[in-house]
């Protein structure tokens, strides 16, 4: 289980050159990703965070995952605070950020077997779990190939495996359908609810997008994030009925870019 | 997990990586291992023949029978005398003859008889160094033939030849056989030098501004692993690639001796297992030192390119600084020790030489690499994060 709580994020202006302080030239202001941003995200529950681009999605996972302090808000994932025990936080979390580069030099399970070093799993143990993830991801006849040269898919499907090599009970995906064709993204989301499955291990997933089908075909809960505020949270069905409209995008879009009186309100 | 086995596991993968990379491998195989002995063997081959010119028996004359006298004397030095071929200048602009041609007016020998001081030529082109060396033998045997004939000349009117050479010089040179032959082998340390850093140069540049260019950086960092784990492996990895291209590098200059073709230079060049060793030993902090160094500038680059760019600095201060002992000419000063590169460099010349190492010699440039290092390593460590993300 993920929970996130009052999550602040404020990026500090880039530095004042010489030539800035020379041309009297005003220091800006910083840039605020993230601003109150809070959801739960249960165990077998897909949870998806649903924003326009530059809503603060990945910057929030990247806080997830440690790479960017918070300014305020907590993060805990099963219970572990992320930012006192950050690497046990990691043991617990399979992340698939926005950058998924593999090393073309080295085969799929290679790849695959590295994370799991890192994770500190045993070599067999490692290679065992590259086969298990192979099987449920169809990519079996890669295994052994050199990366160089993958499609979006192929190196899209290693890198899910990569970051699932210790099974960890939260799976945290950031856009993982970019750049993905129909047969892919079916079969990435297969995968997924399988994941969710008491057999699948019952994992908490969250993943965030910014496209609605996405979410209307995945999702058991929904977290629309606009602005860098979580704006709404619940079921299609029930951000439908809050929003009294029928058709998804609508009601996305009514909960994500509100009009301009209702914000000063 | 613990951070020495974070470490090994990284360290195992960058090893694989680096040495997956067949054609960079190779380039720097051929680059920096290759090109030091071969440039030596050239430049032997060049020595031997100098020095067969120089102890050349042949004196090309043209003109030889204006000056029986002449040719009585090169013969008495059991020189051989023959005639140019008629284009002798032609084929000495376009490096085609190697030797000088001695150009004998007419009616030398009588001119001479009645002192009128005719001019003789030497002709070489100074173009052509093998003929320029063989044209100060000639001309030493033209000076020796004027003072025969000066001593005669002078001995018939009764004049002792003490008076004519009131003093003789004697030369002392203080330099040993090993001293002479740095002059040449003084090379050897560059080149060594520069196989540590083109070793370096890509592995460390891969596993930092390369991962970053891949997308991979952000990934790594969302494991358990701890920053400086992540980045003692990769060093460890850069390092090892480093000395096994320095260790290449070193001993390739053993079995290229096998090939010197030059007697003098084969006799003066000691070059075995000991200084091998002893350049090994001088070379490990420096790549440890390098590799952290390289690292360090890498990772604040977005690409490969933009960090082969800014690496540019390194490499063109490694291979500028060993200068500093040539262009001083004070000689060696107690800082050269405490300046990367030149200190290794200054090092190996006296191995080179001969001359024993002290504590202190080896204890200084150990300490400013191992600084060097650790600033390094901790930079890196630093920057990660900022970099992953960036």
């Amino acid at each position: 289980m993920i929970v996130v709580d009052g999550l602040e994020k404020r990026f500090a202006p880039t530095a004042r050159s010489l030539r800035d302080a020379l041309t009297r030239r005003p220091a800006q202001a910083g840039i605020a990703a993230v601003k109150q941003l809070s959801f739960t995200a249960a165990d077998s529950c897909i949870t998806g965070l649903l924003g326009p681009n530059g809503a603060g999605k990945t910057t929030t996972l990247r806080m997830l995952a440690g790479l960017i302090a918070p300014d305020a808000g907590r993060m805990s994932v099963d219970g572990i605070d992320v930012a006192s025990r950050p690497r046990e936080a990691l043991a617990r979390m399979g992340v698939l950020s926005d950058a998924r580069g593999l090393y073309p030099r080295l085969t799929a399970r290679e790849n695959i077997v590295y994370y799991g070093a890192l994770q500190g799993l045993g070599r067999d143990h490692a290679e065992a779990r590259a086969d298990v993830l192979a099987e449920m991801l169809a990519f079996k006849p890669l295994l052994d190939r050199r990366t160089e040269g993958f499609s979006q898919g192929e190196r899209m499907k290693i890198a899910l495996a990569r970051a699932l090599v210790h099974d960890p009970a939260n799976i945290v995906l950031d856009e993982p359908t970019n750049g993905l064709d129909v047969p892919a993204t079916r079969s990435l989301r297969d995968s997924l609810r399988f994941l969710r499955t008491a057999e699948g291990g019952g994992k908490c997933v969250v993943f965030s997008t910014h496209i609605m089908q996405e979410v209307q075909r995945l999702c058991d809960q929904v977290v629309v994030v606009s602005r860098g505020r979580s704006v709404a949270a619940g079921t299609v069905d029930e951000l439908l009925a809050q929003t009294g409209q029928r058709d998804f995008e609508e009601a996305f879009v009514q909960l994500a870019f509100p009009p301009l009186h209702e914000l000063a309100s | 997990m613990s951070t020495a086995r974070a470490a090994w596991a990284v360290y195992r993968k960058e090893i694989v990586d680096a040495l997956r990379d067949r054609r960079t491998l190779m380039v720097v195989l051929f680059s920096s291992v290759l090109m030091g002995p071969l440039l030596l063997v050239a430049l032997s081959a060049l020595l031997a023949s100098f020095e067969a010119s120089a102890e050349g028996r042949v004196v090309y004359v043209d003109g030889a029978d204006n000056a029986p006298g002449l040719i009585n004397f090169l013969q008495r030095q059991t020189r051989i005398v023959k005639a140019p071929p008629p284009d002798y200048e032609a084929q000495l602009r376009a490096r085609r003859w190697s030797d000088p041609v001695l150009v004998v007016p007419k009616d030398f020998d009588s001119a001479v008889q009645r002192g009128e001081a005719p001019a003789i030529e030497v002709v070489s082109d100074s173009g052509n160094a093998q003929s320029q060396a063989g044209a100060a033998r000639v001309q030493r045997l033209l000076a020796a033939y004027a003072q025969e004939r000066t001593t005669l000349t002078l001995a018939l009117r009764g004049v002792a030849t003490e008076l004519l050479e009131p003093f003789e010089v004697q030369e002392r040179d203080l330099a040993s056989a090993r001293t002479r032959a740095a002059q040449i082998t003084g090379m050897l340390p560059f080149f060594v030098i520069m196989a540590v850093l083109y070793g370096a140069l890509n592995a460390a540049l891969d596993t930092t501004a390369g991962e970053r260019e891949r997308g991979s950086l952000e990934p790594l960092l969302m494991n358990p692993a701890g920053r400086g784990a992540l980045v003692l492996g990769k060093w460890g990895a850069v390092a090892s690639v480093a000395v096994l291209i320095a260790t290449l590098s070193c001993f390739s200059f053993i079995p290229a001796q096998w090939l010197l073709r030059s007697d003098t230079l084969q006799a003066m060049f000691q070059y075995g297992w000991r200084e091998a060793l002893a350049f090994l030993v001088l070379l490990l902090p420096f790549a440890a030192a390098m590799s952290a160094l390289l690292m360090a500038i890498a990772i604040r680059c977005k690409s490969f390119k933009e960090a082969q760019a800014s690496s540019t600095v390194v490499l063109a201060g490694v291979s500028l600084l060993p200068l500093v002992s040539v262009f001083d000419q004070s000689g060696e000063s107690p800082w050269h020790l405490w300046v990367p590169a030149l200190a290794q460099s200054t090092l190996m010349a006296r191995v080179l030489k001969g001359e024993a190492l002290g504590a202190t010699d080896l204890a200084v440039p150990l300490a400013v690499c191992a600084g060097l290092t650790v600033l390094g390593l901790m930079w890196v460590a630093r920057r990660l994060n900022d970099a992953a993300v960036g």
